[in-house]
This record gives C-alpha cells, structure tokens and sequence, in this order.
C-alpha cells in the first residue's frame, strides 16, 4: 500500500506542488570560526557546519525528488544583544534548524522554535546538562553527549585491562564538570581513579613546577593517564612526558570522536571522500568532518533517510512526526544505524576511539552491549536520566 | 578450439552438450561430484586466491589492488574482478592466473555483472554511476548516473531491466537493458546491498535496514520484508549483504554480516528456516555446484565457513586473506 503512493507521488511530482523543507544553519554573529591556541597554531578545526549541510543535501537530492521536496538551505546569524524571538519570527514547522549555538542561546531558541512547531537539532554542544536536568522538548541532540563520549572511553579502558586511571585535569569551571562525568564513568564501568592531579593554566612562577607532566604524574601507581583539558593547550605536553611509562587518553592522546578520517569500514571512505571533493580547496586527504560537522550531516540525513509517504500530505512535510516516530533512523556509515532516545533526544552513535591516524576500535565495546539498542550503554540510559520527554 | 568448431555459436554448443552430459553423469553417480574450485578476492591483502572445494588455499591467483566484486564468463569460464582501488577491472584465466584483459576508467570498481556476450555493466562506488563496457574494444559505451555508491547489479530473469543498488540513496535504479533509460526508482530501506532475482521476484538487503526486502521484478510493488532474529542479537546489530537462491529456487541464503549468521529462508512461506553460526561479519555467499554446500566468507575473521546444506551445519572453516569480500566457483 505504502508502495502504491509512493508511485503515485513518483508520478505525480512534476504537477503536484512542492513540499517546502528549509534547512537553517543558525548561530550567533560574530561567532569566532578558529580559536587557536598559541601563535596560531590550529589544534582542533572548529569549521562552520555548511560544508557538512551540503553535503547531506546532495546525498538527499534522489530521494527528496522522488517525494516532491524541495529544500532551501539558508544561514541565520542571530544577534545575541537583540531579543531572539523577533530574529526567528519567520521560523514555522517546515525548518530544520541546526543549532551551533553557544548554550545560553541553545536552550532559548530551543523554547522558541518549539512553540513555533519547528524541530532544532543541537550539532555542536555535547554538553550533558542540556541531555539530563535542562531536558529542552523543541530540541534534538545529533551530537554525542559528554558522558557518550566518557563511557566510550571507560569502556575502552576496562575492556584494555587498564583500570587504574590516573586523571589529569584543568581547573576551568568546564574541566572541573567534565572531570567529575569521566570519573563517574570510569567507575561505572568498574575502573578506577587512583588518583587526581590539577593542572593550571597561569604563567605564575609559583605554579610552573607543579605543572610539569613529570611532576603532576609523579608519586602514584597508574595504568593510563586521562587528561581532560576542554581548552586543548596544556593537555598536549602530557603525552610521552608522563612520570610512568603509560598511555594517555582522553582529550590527548586515544580520543573519542564521532568521527575520523581513517575509519575504515563501514562505507565510511566513500563519505569521507565525498566531504573532500565537495570542496576541492579544502580537500587535503586528512580532511574530514569534525564532530559537530559531522552531527549537522546526521541530522539532516535522519530526515532523509526516515522520509516515507505517512509523513508528506496536502498540509505538507510533517517534520515533528518524523522526528517522534520511533522508526525513524539514520545510517550513520559507523557499522550501525542511530535513532533517537525518547526521553532525551539524543541521537544514539557508535563512538570512534581514535589515535591521531587510526581508529582503534568502536564502542560500544564487546561486554558492555545493551539489550535492546546495543549502544544505549553509552550515555544516560532511560531508567538513568532525569529526563523523561518520551511517553 | 577454433579450428574444429569455426565459430562461437558451435563452441557454446559444445560446452553446453559437455555439460548436459556432466550433468547426466553427476545424476548417475552421484558419488563422483563435479570438481571445482573457489576463487576468492581479499580486499585488504590486495589479491585474489585460489581454494580448493574443501577451502584450502592453493595459491594467488591474482595481485591487485582492493579486489571486490567478481564473476565468471559462462563461455570461457574466464574470471572478471574488479580491483576498486585501481579504477579497473580484470579478466584472468581462473586455472593460471594470467591476465588476458585490463579495462581501465571505473572509479571505486565495486560490482560487476554480465550483458549479453560482449558487455559488462560495472558499478563505480566513487563516482555515482554504473559504466557499460564493451569487452571486444574495452571502450566505455556509456555511463548511467545513479545514486551515491552504486554496488549490486541484477537483471531480471528476462534480462529486460537492470536493477543497481545505490547505498547512500535508498533506492534500487531501474533501468531498460534496451535503451537504458530509467523506468523507475525503487525506495528501499536503509542501505541496499545486493539483490537476486527468483522468476518474477527481487529480494534486496538493506544492510541498515536489518531486512530483506522483496518486490516483484514485473509490476516493480513492494511484496513482502523479512526481519531477522538470531538469538543474542539486537536489531541493530542484523546487516544482511549477500544472498543466494538454491538452484530450485525454493530456498534463500542471507548472509546477516555483524550477526555472525546466515539465515536459510523458505521462498514460499518467507519463514527463517535456521539461522547458522559462521565466523565474524558474514558477507560473500556462493553455492556449490550441485547445491550441497554453502561457502559463506567471515570479511572480520578473515576466513571462509563451509556449511553442509543436508544436516544444515559447518563443516569447516578455512582461512582466506584479510577482508575476503566474494566467492566464486572456477574451473569446473
């Protein structure tokens, strides 16, 4: 029967009138692309999510077609001094917005979108707040979580035999909280911390011998060490200084990601190629989607690939339902496909534990599947989060 | 050859007669199984080896770069492969190994299937289409657009329509074998893989999809899916590649990848018959000749299971190269 509109729609497409879908890439004016670290060295690209955007669009063009769609892509720059609702007026249930928002503006527009009966996706933020206690109904999450991405980790640990972390960390307000989601999750998964050193950021002479790595991993009995530096600048002189001679993982070292650029399997060279050649001047053979370019590429691509007849009529694309369904999903080219959790809109993934120029291995990992979506051990399960969206 | 038969139409004759005779032969004693032996491309170790029928290495056959997708010419027995990572594909002599024909221009060679005597249809993972071949002047007729990476290839049992899998649209491309135009888009579910025809029948795995879906070749209306359920496997986990009829058409191998089994499915009533145990991330299937065996190759063990199709069991398991991607029979 589902067959049988499908033609008809083939059939009928020409004639019939189009069905709007508008894609929107929103974030904040003036928004810095590249932060880097030190006399402009680059550790981490923070692209804009475009070129991901585009690519999910182009994969979609053969389907969209075939049920009549049309999509618009266009870039909304919110200005943050000036009240939000007026700069979304226009935003009604035909878009798709993919938010790469700081989270102040997140959690805003999330509640403004909402009432206007669009769907947001979160694609750059993993923070867990806006997973667990900020619970947002208007918003989607196709970036991992923090603790996705810390029990991916403490999987990988347990399942190497490494169970005495050493934990390494900043002292910003972001390491102390991400700091305490690792150690939680290394003890989830039954390691353990053996002990806890902080690092400093300041030039005071006073701290300089404290933050030597020699130092800080001194004085402790330790299988690896876990580094959590959200600035991406101390971290890196940990890695072959360490006291002990032991692996460093975390945000050095073994990282986990959403995605890499030497992902083998799983059809992923082919969508890693088609990333490069979309834009030949950035198409050095390392270049691949960085995490939050890679949840923008998901998100869109959830739509497409959980597009059927039930939800496109007369009234037009009916965006909302599709993304409550709980059949909708998305091949995420990771060797399996994501959905959506029902109580906290989290995209499930497979994490990446990834060295600079491999991918180690994929997690979940082989002991710790679930048993009904073998990822749901990574991140807040159901009985687990503080948030209950789902009926 | 040649001289005692002049032309081609008297050759294939020939081997036909042969074969009706093996085949009378095999029927009246049954014992004296019809030798053969298994060719089998490896992926990560850039080569295609040669096994015998109890799946022992014999030697390499063939060195070339990410061999996948193979077949064998029903004239010559000649054996195509298509070395993906060198945008080509080969013919070699299954027995010697001796490259015969080199046709290059394919981006990401995946699959390949025959068209007529003198046409190949090769589909290019990287470059959305499939390219028509002619083999007598190895120029490239025509390229069809598809959808972002195209990989099975079947026709329909009257040869009027081609079917191509694209994975990264969800569709299966239905085109005219006449004049190649697009009849029709099949929309299928996550990642289609490979298909095969039974009469009026295209089954197709979907990969992501964890099912196997089947539409009529004909009136191109989806019939019917098949969802798996191996014990200790979520969902999820189910990502059926190939799949194989029985010569009588009444039985369906599926090789279901990540859950480490392949399902023996009843044609008629669409019931998974039993889900058998093989090595890591079952994809390539083929069939021995007389239907008594089911080579299954495991792309993460990097091995081959032999399973005896009577009690339904594994009989052994060999080793293959790295990442064995497809099976099939040669020098029979």
């Amino acid at each position: 029967m589902r067959s049988l509109v499908l033609f008809a729609l083939l059939a009928a497409s020409p004639a019939a009138q189009a069905i709007e879908l508008n894609v929107g890439t929103v974030r904040l004016k003036g928004a810095v692309e590249q932060p880097t670290t030190f006399a402009g060295i680059v550790v981490e690209p923070d692209r804009r999510v475009d070129r991901a955007v585009r690519l999910a669009i182009q994969e979609s063009t053969i389907k969209f077609q075939s049920f009549g769609i049309e999509e618009k892509l266009y870039d909304l720059e919110l200005d943050p001094d000036q009240p939000l609702s007026a700069q979304l007026a226009q935003i009604d249930q035909t878009h798709l917005l993919l938010l790469d928002l700081p989270k102040t503006q997140m959690v805003e527009v999330g509640r403004i979108i909402d009432r206007q009966g669009a769907v947001g996706v979160n694609v750059s933020l993993a923070d867990q707040s806006l997973r667990d206690e900020l619970c947002l109904p208007g918003i989607y999450h196709s970036m991992p979580s923090e603790r996705m991405y810390f029990d991916a980790l403490s999987q990988y640990l347990v399942h190497s035999g490494w169970r005495k972390v050493l934990l390494v960390h900043g002292s910003s307000d972001q390491d102390l909280r991400r700091k305490t989601l690792l150690a939680e999750s290394i003890k989830r998964f039954g390691a353990s911390v053996s002990d806890e050193r902080e690092f400093t950021l300041s030039h005071h002479p006073d701290d300089r011998d404290r933050n030597q790595p020699e130092f800080l991993t001194g004085g402790s009995s330790y299988d690896v060490v876990a580094v959590v530096d959200s600035a991406k600048d101390y971290g890196r002189r940990i890695e072959y200084s360490t006291r002990r001679p032991r692996p460093v993982v975390g945000d050095v070292g073994l990282v986990p990601r959403a995605w890499h650029y030497a992902l083998e399997r799983y059809g992923a060279p082919q969508l890693n190629q088609r990333y490069r050649t979309l834009d030949p001047a950035n198409s050095e053979p390392q270049t691949a989607m960085t995490d939050a370019e890679f949840a923008a590429w998901a998100a869109v691509k959830f739509v497409v690939n959980s597009m059927r007849a039930d939800f496109v009529d007369k009234d037009g694309l009916k965006l909302r339902a599709l993304f409550e369904n709980e059949d909708s999903r998305v091949d995420l080219y990771k060797g399996t496909r994501g959905s959506y959790r029902s109580w906290n809109h989290q995209m499930r993934h497979p994490i990446l534990l990834t060295s600079a120029d491999y991918v180690v291995d994929v997690a979940p990992m082989p002991k710790f599947l679930h048993p009904t979506h073998y990822v749901d051990t990574l991140g807040a399960d159901k009985p687990e989060s503080s948030c209950q969206l789902g009926k | 050859m040649r001289m005692l038969f002049g032309d081609q139409s008297l050759l294939s004759r020939f081997i036909s007669v042969i074969k009706v005779a093996l085949a009378v032969i095999t029927i009246l004693f049954p014992s004296q199984a019809v030798s053969y032996q298994l060719a089998i491309s490896n992926e990560r170790s850039d080569e295609v080896l040669l096994h015998d029928a109890e799946g022992r290495v014999l030697r390499q056959l063939l060195s070339c770069k990410r061999p996948r997708g193979m077949l064998v010419e029903p004239v010559n027995q000649d054996l195509w492969v298509a070395c993906s990572d060198e945008d080509a594909i080969v013919r070699i002599d299954p027995e010697s190994g001796e490259v015969k024909q080199r046709i290059a221009g394919f981006s990401g060679a995946t699959n390949l299937a025959l068209l007529g005597s003198e046409q190949l249809i090769v589909s290019n993972e990287g470059a959305a289409s499939v390219s028509l071949v002619d083999t007598t002047t190895n120029v490239i007729v025509s390229q069809l657009p598809t959808g972002n990476e195209p990989d099975g290839i079947v026709y329909s049992a009257d040869h009027k329509r081609i079917f191509v899998a694209s994975e990264n649209a969800g569709v299966v491309h239905v085109f005219s074998s006449e004049d190649f135009h697009q009849e029709a888009l099949l929309l299928t579910n996550l990642r289609p893989r490979r298909m095969a025809i039974n009469k009026d029948e295209l089954w197709v795995s979907s990969e992501m999809g964890s099912r196997v879906e089947i539409f009529n070749a004909a009136s191109l209306q989806k019939m019917d899916r098949i969802i798996f359920s191996p014990r200790g496997f979520r969902s999820e986990q189910l990502t059926p590649v190939d799949l194989i009829f029985s010569s009588d058409g009444l039985t369906a191998y599926v090789a279901l990848g990540a859950a480490n089994h392949v399902a023996i499915v009843d044609v008629v009533t669409r019931e998974v018959e039993k889900y058998i145990l093989v090595g890591s991330r079952a994809w390539g299937l083929e069939l021995s000749p007389d239907g008594t065996r089911l080579y299954v190759l495991n792309g993460l063990s990097d091995d081959m299971t032999i399973i005896d199709l009577e009690s339904r069991r594994p009989i052994a398991s060999e080793r293959t190269g790295l990442v064995p991607h497809a099976v099939e029979v040669v020098n029979r």
